[in-house]
C-alpha cells in the first residue's frame, strides 16, 4: 500500500515533468532563456484594489 | 500487476524520448536510480533495460544533439584515467571473479559519469536531470519515511521496498545520499522552472525533506546523524537570521530525542562509547589493515581486495549492578571485512594513484563550485540560479563526502551523477562567459 503509494506520486511526477519538457524549447537551446518566475505577490487583493494614497 | 504497469510506465518514457531525444538521458537516469527492473517480478527482470536505454541514450545524442560547443573537462579526463586505472587492476585483482563482479557494475557507472556531462548543455537539461535524480530517488526515501513514521524502523529492519543491498536500497548508502540530496531540494523550491515554486512545490518538498531526515533514523544509520549535522550547518552559509536558525535547529533537534525509537539512541551512544562497540572497533582495525596492505600494495589489489583481511577485534565492555562495575576485554577474530569507508576502499583496491585520483576528482568539483557560487553570487535575473545551484552541489557533495569516511560508496553511481551534473553546470556556464553573453549583477548597495 505505502510502496505502490509513493511509486504512484514520484512516478506520476517524473512523467508530468517529462510531459512539460516537451514545450520547452529552452531544453535544447541554450540562447533561449528560461521562463520568468511568477512575480511575488506583495500585495493583497484588498491593497491592490485600493487606490494609492 | 505492478510488472505491467512498469513495463507501460517506461514504454511511455521512451516514447517521450522519440520527440526530445534529451528524454532518453533522463529515461536512464530514473532506471539507473529506481532499478524498476529489480522491483518488478519477471517482465523487466528477463531484459537488460538499463543497457538498452542507456544505448539508446547515446545514439540519440550522437545521431541528434548538437556538439557545438562540447567539452572534455579535466574531471571527465581525470574519471576516464580513473576507468583505465580501474580496468587494469582488475586483471590481476586478488580475487578475480569478484572484482570482476563489481567491475561490471562500476565501470558502467563511471562510463555514464564521463558521457553525461556532453549532453547537460542547456539550463533546463542541467535543472531536468537533477529533478529526475531527486524524484527517482524521492520514490525510494518516501517509501522509507513513512514506514520509519510507522515503525520506527531499526538496524536491519526493512523500510525500503527493496531488501536488497543495492543503490540507495542499501541502509548506509540510502541515509548517506538522502541527507545529500536535501540542498538540492531547496533550490527547487527557489529556482525551479519546471515545477515553478508555489504552495504545492513547497509542500511536497518540506514533506520529502522529512521523510529523507527519517532514512538515517530508520536505518539506524549512525552516519545520516553526521550527515543531517552537516547539512544543517551549511544551510547557515547563506542565511541572514544565522542565530536565530541556530537555536531553532538546536530546539528541534533536544525535541525529536525522546521521540526517536529506543534502538536508534542505544545505537547512536556507541559513537562515544566506541570501544563497547564491535562495529566501530571493526572499522577502525580493517582502516589499520587497509593502510598496512597498501603498504606492502601500493598499486591496490583490484576490487574486494578487502576479502584477504584478517583482523583482531578488541571490544571493551563494562558490566556489572550496582556500586560494582568490571570491564571486559573480549578479543576476536574477524575476516573479510569490508572497508567501511571509500576513501579506505579506494586505497585497498585502486593503491595510492587511485586514492589520489578519487581525492582529485572530488575536491576539484568542491573547488569548482566554490569558484561558480562566488563569481555569480551577485547575479540577477536570469543568471540569479548560479550560484545557488553551485552551493546546493556543493553542499551534496560535502554530505557525501562525510558520509564517505565511514561508509565503503566510492564507486555509487549516485555520486558519480552529482560529479557529472556539476562539470555539466561548469560547462554550461563557461560556454556562456566564452561568449560573452551578458551577466546580469545586482547593482552594489549605495554607500550610507
Amino acid at each position: 500500500m505505502i510502496d505502490n503509494l509513493a511509486l504512484a506520486l514520484s512516478h506520476g511526477l517524473l512523467i508530468l515533468a517529462a510531459w512539460r519538457l516537451l514545450s520547452r524549447p529552452d531544453l535544447d537551446d541554450p540562447d533561449i532563456a528560461a521562463p520568468a518566475p511568477p512575480e511575488p505577490k506583495k500585495k493583497s487583493f484588498l491593497k491592490a484594489a485600493a487606490p494609492d494614497a | 500487476m505492478r510488472d505491467l504497469g512498469f513495463v507501460l510506465y517506461l514504454a511511455a518514457l521512451i516514447g517521450l524520448g522519440f520527440k526530445r531525444p534529451f528524454l532518453l538521458v533522463l529515461a536512464f537516469a530514473y532506471i539507473d536510480i529506481v532499478q524498476p527492473q529489480r522491483l518488478s517480478y519477471y517482465l523487466l527482470n528477463s531484459v537488460q533495460i538499463s543497457m538498452i536505454v542507456a544505448a539508446m541514450a547515446f545514439g540519440a545524442w550522437l545521431l541528434f544533439d548538437t556538439k557545438k560547443g562540447a567539452r572534455f573537462a579535466p574531471r571527465q579526463a581525470m574519471m576516464l584515467i580513473l576507468l583505465l586505472y580501474a580496468w587494469v587492476t582488475t586483471q590481476y585483482a586478488d580475487f578475480p571473479v569478484e572484482a570482476q563482479d563489481k567491475w561490471n557494475w562500476a565501470s558502467k557507472a563511471m562510463i555514464w559519469a564521463i558521457f553525461l556531462p556532453l549532453t547537460l548543455r542547456t539550463r533546463l537539461r542541467i535543472e531536468a536531470y537533477l529533478l529526475f535524480m531527486v524524484l527517482s530517488a524521492s520514490a525510494i526515501f518516501i517509501v522509507g519515511g513513512i514506514k520509519t513514521a510507522m515503525s520506527g524502523g531499526g538496524y536491519g529492519q526493512q523500510i525500503f521496498m527493496l531488501n536488497d543491498n543495492t543503490g540507495l536500497y542499501e541502509g548506509s548508502t540510502g541515509s548517506t545520499f538522502a541527507i545529500a540530496i536535501i540542498p538540492l531540494i531547496l533550490w527547487f523550491c527557489r529556482h525551479g522552472t519546471i515545477f515553478p515554486p508555489d504552495w504545492r512545490v513547497k509542500l511536497f518538498s518540506a514533506n520529502l525533506i522529512f521523510a529523507c531526515l527519517l532514512i538515517p533514523v530508520g536505518t539506524a544509520a549512525r552516519t545520516g546523524m553526521l550527515c543531517i549535522a552537516a547539512v544543517a550547518g551549511l544551510v547557515m552559509r547563506d542565511m541572514k537570521r544565522r542565530v536565530g536558525y541556530a537555536v531553532l535547529v538546536c530546539a528541534v533537534g533536544v525535541a525529536a530525542v525522546p521521540l526517536l525509537p529506543k534502538d536508534f539512541t542505544a545505537r547512536f551512544d556507541t559513537i562515544a562509547g566506541y570501544q563497547s562497540d564491535g562495529s566501530a572497533t571493526t572499522r577502525l582495525a580493517i582502516w589499520a589493515w587497509t593502510w598496512n596492505y597498501a603498504q606492502s600494495h601500493p598499486f591496490g589489489g583490484g576490487f574486494d581486495a578487502y576479502r584477504s583481511s584478517e583482523i583482531k577485534v578488541e571490544t571493551k565492555a563494562v558490566e556489572g549492578s550496582g556500586g560494582v562495575a568490571s570491564v571486559q576485554a573480549k578479543t576476536q577474530d574477524d575476516k573479510s571485512r569490508a572497508y567501511h569507508s571509500s576513501y579506505f576502499e579506494m586505497l585497498g583496491e585502486q593503491g595510492f594513484p587511485g586514492f589520489f585520483l578519487f581525492l582529485a576528482i572530488h575536491l576539484g568539483g568542491l573547488i569548482r563550485m566554490e569558484v561558480l557560487r562566488r563569481r555569480f553570487k551577485k547575479a540577477e535575473g536570469e543568471d540569479a540560479w548560479i550560484s545557488p545551484l553551485a552551493t546546493a552541489l556543493q553542499h551534496a557533495h560535502i554530505v557525501y563526502l562525510i558520509g564517505s569516511l565511514f561508509v565503503g560508496i566510492a564507486f555509487q553511481p549516485f555520486a558519480y551523477l552529482l560529479v557529472a551534473v556539476q562539470i555539466g553546470l561548469d560547462n554550461t556556464v563557461s560556454a556562456k562567459v566564452r561568449e560573452k553573453k551578458p551577466i546580469v549583477l545586482k547593482p552594489a548597495p549605495a554607500a550610507a
